[in-house]
């Protein structure tokens, strides 16, 4: 698995457009700028709907007209925050895919996912019962306190990648390496 | 005392060590700032694309940015602090950077701006308004918060 990933890594840093990425130092800035700044729009709409949700933000405003008002911006947040960060991996493919950091955020992301796709289904299910209601039950206010805090949790390991604490080649313990899936005799070599 | 004496002593303070002393440490209040930046991001723009009536628009504009702005002050207080931490570790480099002093001067800005001009505007009731007045505030407010971030993510390009 871990081979194969090192592989695919590779292939892609082999393009010429991964390396034109790389090197170009003015690119790579401004992608890794718009994708922090596309964290107020994709992020930010979230924590509106998520607030209202938990019954702390817009309380006098049914919290489906909140979050379907909402959502169109928070997806178009989204899309520019998937495009950014794919380019931002085909940039610096090899490190990142041995990144500890990396893995957790892509385990969360899709653990936020799941949640949130649980929380669609919740509420186009029961949303009637509690549209208007100030505080909504408890299910609604724990998804809302999970996605939060998965989402904390991506913005974390986000920002923790660009640090080389952890990387392969290094005097790390055992089970660091294994997580990162460092490749024995491979050095990721690549910095950011 | 030169100006740049002062960030020289911040760095050398005990904050400045304790920021210092362990790139983690760095890391985590960059993370915070981040979720604050997010939080931030969520007042702002509910509020500003409201005015602009590009979202909530079936929601009464009043109510929308009077409650940004309780979120817009705790993420405020919440990068002014976890800033402060950032600036105390690196205070000289922060000195010499010129992004540093461009989001300084455009946050100086945006925080007169909020508390001294839209703030005051958007208490009153804005049916009353000129909808072009509420409009230019909110593409305004937009532009100097998004020059704030861009500026501050771009210190980190720069030292």
């Amino acid at each position: 698995m871990n081979e194969w990933l090192l592989e695919f890594a590779e292939s892609i840093g082999a393009t010429s457009f991964s390396v034109g990425l790389h090197e170009s130092y003015y690119m790579y800035a401004w992608i890794e700028s718009i994708h922090v700044i596309t964290l107020m729009v994709s992020l930010g709409m979230l924590i509106v709907i998520d607030l209202r949700m938990l019954g702390v933000w817009l309380k006098d405003v049914p919290a489906s007209k909140i979050a379907e008002r909402l959502d169109r911006p928070m997806l178009i947040g989204f899309s520019i925050m998937v495009v950014t960060g794919v380019l931002l991996y085909v940039g610096i493919p090899i490190r990142t895919t041995q990144s500890l950091w990396f893995r957790i955020k892509v385990i969360l992301l899709v653990a936020a996912f799941i949640n949130a796709w649980l929380f669609r289904r919740h509420m186009q299910s029961s949303v009637g019962t509690w549209d208007v209601a100030p505080v909504p039950p408890r299910r609604t206010r724990v998804a809302a306190a999970l996605s939060l805090t998965l989402w904390a949790g991506v913005v974390c390991c986000g920002r923790f990648i660009a640090y080389d604490w952890f990387d392969c080649g290094q005097d790390n313990p055992a089970f660091i390496d294994w997580a990162a899936g460092c490749v024995a005799g491979e050095e990721g070599g690549q910095h950011g | 005392m030169s100006l740049l004496s002062y960030f020289e002593a911040l760095e050398a303070s005990p904050i400045g060590v304790f920021v210092k002393d362990k790139a983690a440490t760095f890391a985590c209040i960059e993370a915070v700032h981040l979720m604050a930046l997010a939080l931030l991001g969520a007042s702002v723009l509910s509020a500003d694309l409201r005015l602009l009536n590009v979202v909530l628009r079936d929601v009464p504009s009043n109510a929308v940015t009077e409650q940004a702005h309780r979120w817009f002050k705790l993420a405020l207080g919440v990068l002014l602090v976890t800033g402060f931490f950032m600036l105390a570790g690196v205070a000289t480099k922060c000195y010499h950077n010129p992004f540093y002093w461009a989001k300084m001067i455009t946050l100086g800005l945006g925080i007169v701006f909020v508390f001294a001009i839209k703030q005051p505007l958007l208490r009153k009731d804005h049916a009353q308004l000129n909808p072009w007045t509420l409009k230019l505030v909110a593409l305004a407010s937009l532009m100097i918060w998004f020059v704030v971030a861009a500026s501050g993510r771009w210190i980190g390009f720069s030292g």
